[in-house]
């Protein structure tokens, strides 16, 4: 008996650090770059994305494992579209009402988390596949490794484009902002900088 | 029967989950409903005070102004008087939109008191793509690529729009209608040329006939 809970506990812990680390969205798996180079130009929209999408992904494979016995093969893709879309919808009407500046700094990207890889692939690969623990821990982790690859990315980018982190003043006087930064060569750069450092980390060569 | 029945085999979970997740939305609409408009209310009003700086305030005069596309589509419109802080009529302002290259562009334009120039317009909201067809929203005069700035002081009338030709050079040069488009963003600058096209005549004749404009006041 304690060995199961042993287990569970286990599988719920490489479940959750899979998206953190092993298997990150981002740096790992290479899903969701539109929303990575587009909104990570400062930290505040980088994390409303994040925080949009830890919803949305939490949210669809909860749905998505409820209804895993029920799904016909062949309209699989179309409901989890539809249980997707609506989750992103809410979110989208959410931050219209309540973050009115933040959804108009992120203007498409909201929705466009409808045909964000990342949600589809852990509807696919996991929510359809397993138990609704498993695939509430697997839509956590995963959103927290996107979440959070979007912060560094921006936190670098914010910070060498204004000197500025959360508008506050971080770097010294003498500092002369990198405004190329804070356009889409500088999301290029700094992600290319950070995949390799990541690679470099865990020895991965091709 | 055989055909109806293999149907509904086959869709009534999509059936069933496409008017569950259509309730959750209309739920989730009528709940931050109010706190939508007043979001864009509050943003109508400091658009309107970025364009016209002495506005104070505004009220509703004109509503459901109806107003057809080219293309023949019916869109309602609100037309708003600003006032002074001293509540003296300084200009009108009303919502409008088009289709832009990704989806609908919505805007606010603010003409002077008697309807006969334009102050301009803002963008409320657009989805165009950014880098390109974004730059309608752009209000930098010292840029070279400023669609706001071709409306400004421009006579309510019809505009032209075109890819090449000689921008003012200050604001004190007569603006003759024409319209240059952004480089990379020519759907998007037609756009709002069609807007401006579709809203502003409608518009005036509304406020002249119901006597807001033109009667010495």
């Amino acid at each position: 008996m304690a060995n199961k809970g042993e287990r569970a506990a286990s599988v719920y812990k490489d479940t959750l650090l899979a998206g953190l680390w092993r298997e990150n969205p981002v740096f790992r798996l290479l899903l969701g770059m539109c929303p990575t180079l587009a909104v990570t130009a400062a930290v505040k929209p980088a994390l409303t994305m994040g925080c949009c999408v830890i919803f949305v992904l939490v949210c669809s494979n909860i749905v998505v494992s409820l209804m895993r016995n029920l799904l016909r093969p062949h309209l699989r893709i179309l409901m989890f579209t539809l249980t997707i879309s609506t989750f992103v919808t809410i979110a989208d009407l959410f931050l219209k009402a309540f973050q009115p500046e933040m959804s108009a700094a992120l203007g498409p990207y909201v929705p466009l988390i409808i045909v964000n890889c990342i949600i589809i692939c852990r509807a696919e690969a996991c929510a359809s596949k397993n138990g609704l623990a498993v695939s509430v821990i697997d839509a956590v982790g995963m959103g927290l490794g996107f979440t959070i690859t979007l912060c560094a990315l921006a936190g670098v980018r914010e910070l060498l484009s204004t000197g500025k982190l959360f508008e506050a003043q971080v770097m010294p006087g003498w500092f002369v902002p990198w405004a190329a930064m804070s356009m889409p060569v500088g999301a290029f750069v700094t992600l290319g900088l950070m995949l390799g450092l990541v690679n470099t980390i865990t020895g991965k060569k091709d | 029967m055989d055909k109806v029945k293999y149907f509904f085999q086959q869709s009534w979970l999509l059936i069933v989950a496409s008017f569950f997740f259509g309730l959750l939305i209309a739920v989730a609409n009528a709940a931050w409903q109010d706190n939508i408009l007043q979001n864009e209310e509050n943003k109508f009003n400091d658009l309107v005070r970025e364009m016209i700086p002495d506005a104070n305030a505004s009220e509703i005069v004109l509503e459901d102004v109806e107003v057809e596309s080219r293309k023949g589509k019916k869109k309602l419109t609100s037309v708003r008087k600003v006032v002074s802080a001293e509540g003296r009529r300084i200009g009108w302002a009303f919502m409008c939109e088009g289709s832009g290259f990704a989806d609908k562009i919505r805007l606010v334009i603010a003409a002077d008191s008697e309807f006969e120039k334009f102050f301009g317009f803002k963008v409320l909201s657009s989805y165009e793509t950014p880098g390109f067809g974004s730059k309608i929203a752009e209000d930098d005069p010292e840029s070279n690529e400023d669609l706001v700035d071709e409306f400004k002081d421009a006579p309510v009338g019809e505009f032209v729009l075109v890819k090449t030709g000689r921008r003012r050079e200050d604001e004190s040069q007569p603006n003759d209608g024409l319209i240059i488009a952004i480089s990379g963003a020519t759907v998007s600058s037609d756009a709002v040329v069609k807007i401006f096209n579709a809203y502003a005549d409608e518009v005036k004749d509304k406020l002249r006939e119901k006597g807001h404009i033109g009667n010495g006041e």
